[in-house]
């Protein structure tokens, strides 16, 4: 296999991930920010709401080594897309992509205390702060994909 | 039929034993270990991360056109290709905030909460205090360039979080951890998103 496909592979793994890990926290995200409630057709009918405490683990599973992972790409990032991108003056798409690094950072940081508070679900005295975690959480995931996306078509799979 | 039986399914979660025992469990995990590590190390990290890569303060520094990982800052010489410094800012402000997780799970409750306040209160004041320096420097008759030193600009800063940290209630500042838990990242990433505003004005 020679080192383009290599570098090809593992950015498709690294999208593959970043997909499911999309998929769980915004299920969560919107879980925290919908109520659980609704009145369907004139009655107040109690629908069985998803659990969400268990996103919270799948969350971090999907998260560390999908930062490990960008960490890893972020190499070959370094000099064989940005150097272009530079070249090309694509200013914003460098400015975007080191503001990933900070956010997916911070994102990174919060994961210990985003986990631990998920594990009291029904503690009403941390609700504020799990659903404000888990939406901050939610962003940082969010922004990486969408500028990651933007960066693999200057120079990635598929460009 | 079905709100009588949603009408049961709730009574009986209210009187379940899990319900009951509800509020103990609250407090119990409000004092346990790891909820404290995790908070003061998502709050120190986020400090500490800006600081590092503001003052570019890296552990490790990585040069991946000739794949070699040098100690400390290390620009290298041109042929080297550009270095990278991230892994080193997360590797010691992880390692850092690990520590200081640690050391808050052995403090005294409102040691602690004392501490983070005054931390969380300098952590903002000192970049605020940096910009209005710049600002006074800007537009002062004067010359005020030696407003420009980052050690001057903390004297004021640290003044300001003893006054703070001294006048502030205990309840304020066990009730200010969790809130400094949120500030601290948004912060940290106000000070770096501003810092690459080159990138969006070129």
């Amino acid at each position: 296999m020679d080192t383009q496909t290599f570098w090809k592979i593992l950015l498709f793994v690294h999208f593959v991930l970043a997909v499911g890990l999309l998929a769980a926290v915004t299920m969560q995200a919107v879980g925290v920010l919908m109520p659980a409630r609704q009145a369907v057709g004139g009655l107040a009918r109690r629908l069985n709401p998803m659990p969400l405490a268990p996103f919270a683990t799948v969350v971090v599973l999907l998260y560390v080594p999908q930062a490990l992972m960008g960490a890893w790409v972020y190499v070959k990032y370094r000099t064989y897309v940005r150097i272009p991108m530079e070249g090309f003056r694509h200013w914003w798409t460098v400015g975007s992509f080191e503001f990933k690094e900070h956010v997916v950072t911070m994102g990174l940081a919060l994961l210990p205390a985003y986990w631990y508070f998920w594990q009291q679900p029904q503690a009403e005295t941390h609700a504020t702060a799990r659903k404000w975690l888990t939406i901050f959480i939610a962003f940082t995931v969010w922004y990486a994909f969408a500028v990651g996306h933007v960066a693999n078509d200057f120079r990635g799979v598929g460009s | 039929m079905t709100q009588a039986l949603d009408a049961n399914v709730a009574v009986a979660d209210l009187v379940s034993p899990r319900a009951a025992a509800a509020p103990a469990e609250i407090a119990g995990k409000e004092t346990s270990k790891f909820g404290t590590f995790a908070i003061a190390f998502g709050i120190a990290f986020a400090i500490l991360y800006t600081l590092f890569e503001r003052q570019n303060w890296p552990l490790l520094t990585y040069h991946p056109a000739v794949g070699r990982l040098d100690f400390l800052r290390n620009m290298g010489v041109p042929e080297d290709g550009p270095p990278m410094f991230w892994y080193g800012w997360i590797v010691l402000a992880g390692a850092a905030a690990a520590v200081l997780g640690y050391v808050a799970t052995l403090l005294p409750r409102q040691v602690l909460y004392r501490l983070a306040t005054f931390s969380c209160v300098l952590a903002a004041l000192w970049p605020i205090c940096y910009y209005l320096a710049g600002i006074i420097d800007q537009y002062a008759s004067f010359n005020a360039e030696f407003l420009r030193s980052t050690w001057i600009v903390g004297i004021p800063a640290w003044v300001g979080a003893l006054a703070v940290t001294s006048l502030v209630s205990s309840r304020w500042a066990e009730r200010a951890m969790i809130g400094w838990l949120f500030l601290m990242p948004i912060g940290g990433l106000v000070i770096l998103g501003y810092s690459l505003n080159d990138y969006f004005t070129r």
